[in-house]
């Protein structure tokens, strides 16, 4: 079957609401991949159906068998991140994953804000631990009435009661690794968990 | 478990075997791997989450992909088996016959007590 313009903007409506779910959670060359072989799906069909009278039934027809180009994106997304991320242990892939699933997913997204702030913590305390040579009266524990309420970073620093020298560095330092170790090795155990249930 | 996610769970759990059995007696592209398992079983519920699996399967290893120009207007990516998917799958038949075997004489011995009962 030869498409009309009309069939030709709706296999390729399909295709670019397909590339844009999948560009938010792959590669661009695999995004480009899976598209490409999408497409040759998609032609491949349609050149099938030659004789057809109807060529708006037939296009959705096929489209439909396809699915929906959210849940082709999912599925890719869910093959590929969280086995990438399981496998790598890399930062940028769990990440992704952990993003994916708390976008999919009530459980995921709850967990996803777990490790957001986990995340979010850790690199706090490394931000204390920089910031503190560069401006050593900005940074360090902030009393308020005498004790001792947080490890902060204040511009300018105002009435604020800053105390504490340079083994600042080494404690943020420490305490942000740790909760980073802890939060990376949280998310991976999860996703590795999420990976199994899948599978069973 | 609802029965449709047992069925869910039985059609995830048998698809992988399926597409490796589909590509054992030769190369074929997504769409004729898609028409195979159509033909012999209602593995293929959304067509679309088949083509994932294929990257999985090729990134485990176990399928080998390649584009092929010039055979149809339009490029086709085969998927050919692999040696280590060749072996996957002669263990994953085996434990399948081995599986499905002591499924069926549990049902017979389910059968036969429920006969001799009454």
């Amino acid at each position: 079957m030869q498409l009309t313009d009309t069939g030709e903007s709706r296999v390729n409506g399909y295709l670019f609401v397909l590339e844009r779910s999948l560009k938010s959670f792959l590669p661009p060359e695999v995004v480009r991949d899976a598209v490409r072989e999408i497409e040759s799906h998609l032609r491949e069909r349609i050149a099938s159906a030659d004789g057809a009278p109807n060529e708006r039934e037939v296009v959705e027809r096929i489209l439909a068998e396809l699915g929906p180009p959210l849940r082709v994106a999912q599925a890719y997304s869910a093959e590929r991140t969280i086995d990438e991320a399981v496998a790598t242990g890399r930062f940028v892939a769990i990440v992704r994953a952990v993003g994916h699933l708390a976008a999919t997913t009530v459980m995921g997204f709850l967990a996803g804000l777990g490790f957001l702030i986990g995340y979010l913590t850790s690199f706090c305390f490394f931000a204390i631990a920089v910031l503190k040579p560069i401006f050593p009266n900005n940074v360090g524990v902030q009393f308020i009435h005498g004790f001792p309420v947080s490890l902060s970073a204040h511009f300018p620093v105002g009435n604020a009661d800053l105390r504490g020298g340079y083994w600042i560095i080494p404690f943020a330092l420490f305490c942000g690794l740790g909760i980073f170790v802890g939060t990376h090795h949280g998310a991976r155990r999860y996703l590795s968990w999420w990976r199994e249930r899948r599978l069973s | 478990m609802s029965h449709e996610t047992w069925q869910e769970q039985l059609r995830r759990g048998s698809l992988d075997l399926a597409i490796l059995l589909t590509v054992s007696t030769g190369p074929r592209y997504g769409l004729a791997i898609i028409q195979h398992l159509e033909a012999f079983t209602d593995l293929v519920v959304t067509e679309g989450t088949i083509y994932p699996i294929l990257g999985r399967l090729t990134r485990e290893g176990l399928l080998e992909a390649e584009w092929v120009e010039g055979e149809a207007p339009h490029a086709r990516k085969y998927y050919k088996l692999t040696r280590s998917g060749a072996k996957r799958l002669t263990t994953m038949k085996a434990e399948w016959r081995a599986f499905a075997d002591k499924i069926s004489r549990l049902m017979d011995a389910a059968e036969e007590s429920r006969h001799a009962t009454h």
